[in-house]
């Protein structure tokens, strides 16, 4: 029983295209592991350089998003100080395309800001992204909000197709963002 | 080393940050590979001082900087600006300041992205150099 449901649980993945998946707290070292087997991946898989670098880039920024501003947290009960936060990541091929995933928590004041961000970036075409990248690369690091900075931005120009999200409110505190690009 | 009084800058690749090779000696500046680093200021914080406060104080008649970066995330994007701004005000007070930005032929995106870094230089020279991995 417990093969016949780890399997069914795999083939799950496999049935959404899934080539890697993580759930779970996500750590710079977690980022470091997973960026290098993705590579090894997708060097097997003889990946154009161009493919591989923005698939790669995508993924370290999903990443890294979700180790800086995941809302469920776990804390060191003395210093309080949030120690890990907590992810889903997946990588996989959709229609021969690759496609980088992620989804976390974040809390229910956050949603329309970084709805209303991510809907702009939606309706921006390439020269226009590459402005706001310039733009917001030179504005002060205060100014750039939590949330939805450069690193949203450069999941966008990097992505073929325009990039997907959606948000579903979980209780009085929190809401499951999601956010999918495609190389 | 040569009477400039400064010890060059060596530091080695790792997995997530470039390879530092500065020559203060030479006035010849290299960053090679990735930069995705843990932590941008920890990494770049030490380096990026020495370098703005030698281009800052230093007046030498040219200074050359080369970028051989494959990739770089959002955070090293910044630095690599700031990098780029140093390098322009050193080139406004009469330096010859040489930007070299060499990228992968098969990956445009980093040489789109060199050529908007490159876009913001009056004074810097900036050339873009093509490489073959």
């Amino acid at each position: 029983m417990f093969a016949q449901s780890m399997y069914e649980f795999r083939n799950a993945l496999h049935e959404r295209g899934i080539i890697f998946c993580y759930s779970g707290y996500v750590t710079e070292p977690v980022l470091t592991g997973i960026g290098k087997t993705l590579k090894q991946k997708l060097v097997l898989e003889e990946t154009d350089t161009k493919t591989m670098q923005n698939v790669f880039a995508i993924f370290v920024e999903q990443m890294q998003n979700i180790v800086r501003y995941s809302a469920e947290t776990e804390s060191d009960p003395k210093t309080k100080e949030t120690e890990l936060r907590y992810g889903l990541l997946s990588i996989g091929m959709e229609d021969d395309k690759f496609f980088v995933a992620c989804g976390n928590k974040i809390l229910l004041g956050d949603v329309k800001r970084l709805n209303d961000k991510l809907e702009r970036l939606q309706e921006l075409n390439k020269d226009e992204l590459k402005s706001l990248y310039r733009e917001t690369l030179r504005a002060p690091a205060d100014e750039e909000s939590k949330g939805a900075g450069i690193g949203f931005i450069d999941i966008a120009r990097r992505s073929t197709r325009i990039i997907d999200f959606d948000f579903m409110d979980l209780d009085d505190t929190y809401a499951f963002f999601c956010l999918k690009a495609y190389v | 080393m040569s009477g400039a009084g400064m010890d060059n800058m060596q530091l080695e690749a790792t997995d997530r940050s470039p390879a530092i090779d500065f020559k203060f000696d030479e006035a010849v500046f290299t960053i090679t590979g990735e930069s995705y680093p843990e932590d941008v200021s920890t990494f770049y914080g030490p380096v990026t001082e020495r370098l703005f406060a030698w281009l800052a104080e230093q007046s030498p008649e040219s200074v050359v900087f080369n970028f051989e970066l494959i990739y770089f995330n959002s955070s090293s994007a910044k630095v690599i600006l700031g990098i780029f701004d140093a390098l322009e005000e050193c080139a406004e007070r009469g330096v010859n300041v040489v930007v070299n930005w060499h990228y992968d032929e098969e990956d445009d995106t980093m040489e789109e992205l060199g050529e908007e870094f490159g876009e913001d230089l009056e004074h810097a020279t900036f050339s873009m150099k093509k490489f073959s991995a």
